[in-house]
């Protein structure tokens, strides 16, 4: 264990969540040594009872099997820990259905690396300047387009968020992030299980970190569907609006 | 002003207080025994924990008092300003059961940050164990460990 503890340093993480992705999960396993070579690669199995843990080992990655289902607000605090313990200077995480391409998130990490920001979020939404592709090299797939419901969802939370932070977001509930120590110190200990996205925003710029946005492209999913109907998104909406005006009267930790 | 105060409190001297007869009484009495037997039983059979009972056992003694000493009702009654024991006591339950349900809640969201807690730290431990098996012996030892 202390050898774990005290191993070489391999500054960078790369981790990914994942419930039920056996499909996906190898792929993008493959893409992200290939894009990040230098990374060391994380898959938090958040309790999938299908083949997505025995996928990932086969891919290569280090898997950490959560026992059971805890949502993605604890898969993604599991990584940050794993980041943490392990001595990591850099972490970034994306998302196991192949939405978010590894070359966009090599971006993400350079500019946690260049000390640029302390976290720094993939989005959607925000336009590139020149209107060139963000990427440079072209990233096989096709476009991400929202739905209505999660574009009604994405306005709503920017315009608390905004209001809340007095920083402009776009993408607030994007899930390809790249942060450094500072925030894996954050996010160990404090992140909420049940709306990890925007109240992990919320707390990042209230404890003084930088939070910057890129944008990247995202693609449409390979495998699965989004676990959002109307109905669920208007819970999940209002739920996010009490949790923000939650979150402004929250304690500051003491750091 | 004075004197429609006087009136009012003329009143409620005149109407009845609100009396349980003695069957409702000791039908309550019987009620508040047995639930008190129910929290002892479940104590023996390890189904409920002491820290948890205590505040149910006190449930069942004030049940056990209100039967017993009516006026005691009463006299809380007039205490809240209430003229109707029957309000009185249904607002007394209705928030003594709210504070509870409240508690149980704060109750269930620790554990629940417990319980995530515990299954993060056991997902690192397996995946600690897949490193340091690799570094070796290739996946031999991470099986074995499992």
């Amino acid at each position: 264990m202390a050898a774990w503890e005290n191993r070489r340093v391999i500054s960078t993480l790369v981790f990914i969540p994942a419930w039920n992705e056996a499909d996906a999960v190898a792929g993008v396993i493959a893409d992200v040594r290939e894009h990040i070579p230098d990374a060391d690669v994380l898959v938090v199995d958040d309790g999938s009872t299908d083949e997505t843990a025995a996928r990932a080992a086969q891919a290569g990655a280090t898997v950490a099997s959560l026992p059971f289902n805890q949502g993605l607000g604890a898969a993604l605090q599991t990584g940050y820990l794993y980041a943490l313990r392990g001595r990591y200077e850099f972490c970034a995480h994306l998302d196991a259905d192949g939405q978010h391409p590894p070359a966009e998130v090599a971006r993400l990490l350079e500019e946690v690396r260049a000390d640029r920001a302390d976290l720094v979020l993939g989005s959607r939404y925000r336009e590139a300047g020149g209107g060139e592709a963000a990427g440079g090299e072209a990233i096989a797939g096709e476009d991400y387009r929202p739905t209505l419901s999660r574009r009604i969802g994405t306005s709503v939370f920017r315009f608390f968020l905004t209001l809340a932070t007095r920083q402009r977001f776009t993408d607030t509930t994007s899930g390809m992030r790249a942060a450094n120590r500072r925030v894996m110190e954050l996010f160990s200990e404090n992140y909420s299980p049940d709306f990890a996205e925007i109240e992990s925003l919320q707390l990042a710029v209230r404890e003084g970190l930088r939070v910057e946005e890129v944008p990247v492209r995202m693609l449409e999913r390979v495998g699965g569907s989004s676990f959002l109907t109307p109905l669920r998104s208007a819970f999940f909406i209002f739920k996010g609006m009490i949790v923000l005006l939650v979150g402004q009267f929250r304690p500051r930790t003491s750091r | 002003m004075s004197a429609t105060l006087l009136t009012l409190a003329a009143a409620a001297s005149e109407e009845p207080t609100v009396q349980l007869t003695s069957q409702t009484r000791i039908l309550a009495a019987l009620i508040a025994i047995a639930f008190m037997a129910l929290i002892l039983e479940l104590i023996r059979r390890d189904s409920l924990q002491e820290r948890f009972s205590v505040v149910w056992f006190v449930a069942g003694l004030g049940m056990l008092a209100g039967a017993i000493f009516p006026g005691l009702l009463t006299a809380v009654a007039d205490l809240m300003g209430v003229r109707d024991t029957n309000v009185a006591l249904f607002s007394i339950i209705l928030l003594l059961l709210l504070g509870l349900a409240l508690n149980f809640s704060v109750i269930m969201s620790r554990q629940a940050a417990q319980i995530t807690r515990l299954a993060q730290e056991r997902a690192l431990e397996k995946a600690r164990e897949q490193t340091a098996g690799s570094g070796e012996s290739g996946g031999e030892a991470e099986r074995e460990s499992l």
